[in-house]
């Protein structure tokens, strides 16, 4: 569904408030602009600290579809400040995860209810064929260093080390060959 | 979509990758939440770390790599076919069809040497082509050793052919030859 161009103009916070003060029937065209939003957001928070797209793909199921019912119920203190409430309930579900206390399954019961349908927007996907196309045209040191960091999203550290190279000297080699595949690439946001 | 105080990349970058003090990632987060703006951009990490990893994992890149990642590539679940050679030596090799990755690992004696090229030439069908040079070849000295990962891609649809690969350390009073690799592979 595309977005709705009223709603699209109001900043977070605003959007927010009208969940909150929908009353006994939910405004779900804000909800999901609000869930539009914020799900790229909230699963980049997951990639980063989970590593694993499908746990970023629960991530963002289970913290925006607990933060759209505690904005329904009035139980968002400050609505304008919604992003930082997002914020901490990702911290607390990673938190919660890593430490085993509560399983995602679990949680994802309780949040993750099928006629919650909201769409996340698809995640950015480069061209694979000019992706590899655009490593191969980089020298060799720096298609080294970009395979080496993101495979595993290994730290200039870890990478100098295994190739020989200082921290800093591999974040030179990085920040270079990085410039060059983006601008091959036409990545320019 | 805008932001008045954009982060800039590396920045954006070194949190990805976990770089960042505590107190400087818990800003970045706090604004990346509140800015579409940043958080598009740092999308493009997300997207570039994903399409590497399903390049490799394609088999569509030619890299030289290290032992480490050799071992990454293992645990992430993808069948490597490793080749060793000392300097001076030649081997059978293969790639398998259900082979993700070949990888050629090239002992050499590199201490004290700064840069690193490495010329290849192709014999298809006795048929020698023309000597290639890869400038400044990655390489950690203390590991004795040069690791290449060919694109398995490209090494399947290739017929039986020789790649002779010569190792030269490049110093400014000219080259000395460091050591001469010969992978004669056959096409199954």
């Amino acid at each position: 569904m595309p977005p709705d161009s009223s709603l699209a103009a109001l900043e977070d916070g605003a959007l927010a408030r009208r969940v909150a003060t929908a009353g006994k029937i939910p405004d779900s065209a804000a909800e999901t602009e609000l869930y539009r939003r914020l799900a790229p957001r909230v699963r980049l928070f997951g990639l980063r600290h989970l590593r694993e797209s499908h746990a970023a793909a629960d991530l963002v199921q289970q913290v925006l579809l607990m933060t759209l019912e505690r904005l329904r119920a009035g139980e968002v203190r400050e609505p304008e400040r919604i992003a930082s409430f997002v914020l901490g309930a990702c911290r607390m579900t990673v938190l919660e995860w890593r430490r085993g206390t509560r399983r995602r399954e679990a949680l994802l019961e309780i949040w993750g209810g099928a006629e919650e349908a909201f769409e996340a927007p698809e995640p950015l996907v480069l061209d694979a064929e000019r992706l590899a196309a655009c490593l191969q045209s980089l020298s060799e040191r720096e298609r080294s260093v970009v395979v080496l960091t993101f495979f595993s999203d290994s730290p200039a550290e870890q990478v100098g080390a295994d190739l020989g190279l200082t921290a800093g000297n591999a974040r030179v080699v990085r920040h270079r060959a990085l410039g060059r595949l983006r601008a091959c690439m036409d990545l320019s946001a | 979509m805008t932001c008045s105080n954009p982060i800039d990349f590396e920045t954006l970058l070194a949190w990805w990758l976990d770089e960042l003090q505590p107190a400087a990632q818990e800003a970045l987060e706090e604004h990346v939440f509140a800015c579409a703006h940043c958080a598009r951009r740092l999308e493009e990490f997300a997207a570039i770390a994903g399409g590497v990893r399903d390049a490799v994992r394609a088999g569509a890149l030619g890299v030289v790599v290290t032992a480490p990642f050799v071992d990454a590539l293992k645990q992430a679940g993808l069948r490597v076919r490793e080749y060793q050679l000392v300097p001076g030596s030649s081997v059978n090799c293969t790639i398998h069809a259900d082979d993700d990755a070949v990888v050629g690992r090239m002992r050499a004696p590199l201490g004290g040497v700064r840069r690193l090229d490495a010329l290849k030439q192709l014999e298809v069908g006795g048929v020698p082509g023309p000597e290639v040079r890869a400038e400044d070849v990655p390489f950690d000295p203390a590991s004795g050793e040069v690791v290449f990962v060919p694109s398995a891609a490209w090494l399947k649809k290739m017929p039986t052919h020789t790649l002779r690969v010569r190792l030269v350390a490049v110093e400014a009073a000219g080259e000395a030859a460091v050591g001469e690799y010969i992978f004669a592979h056959t096409a199954l």
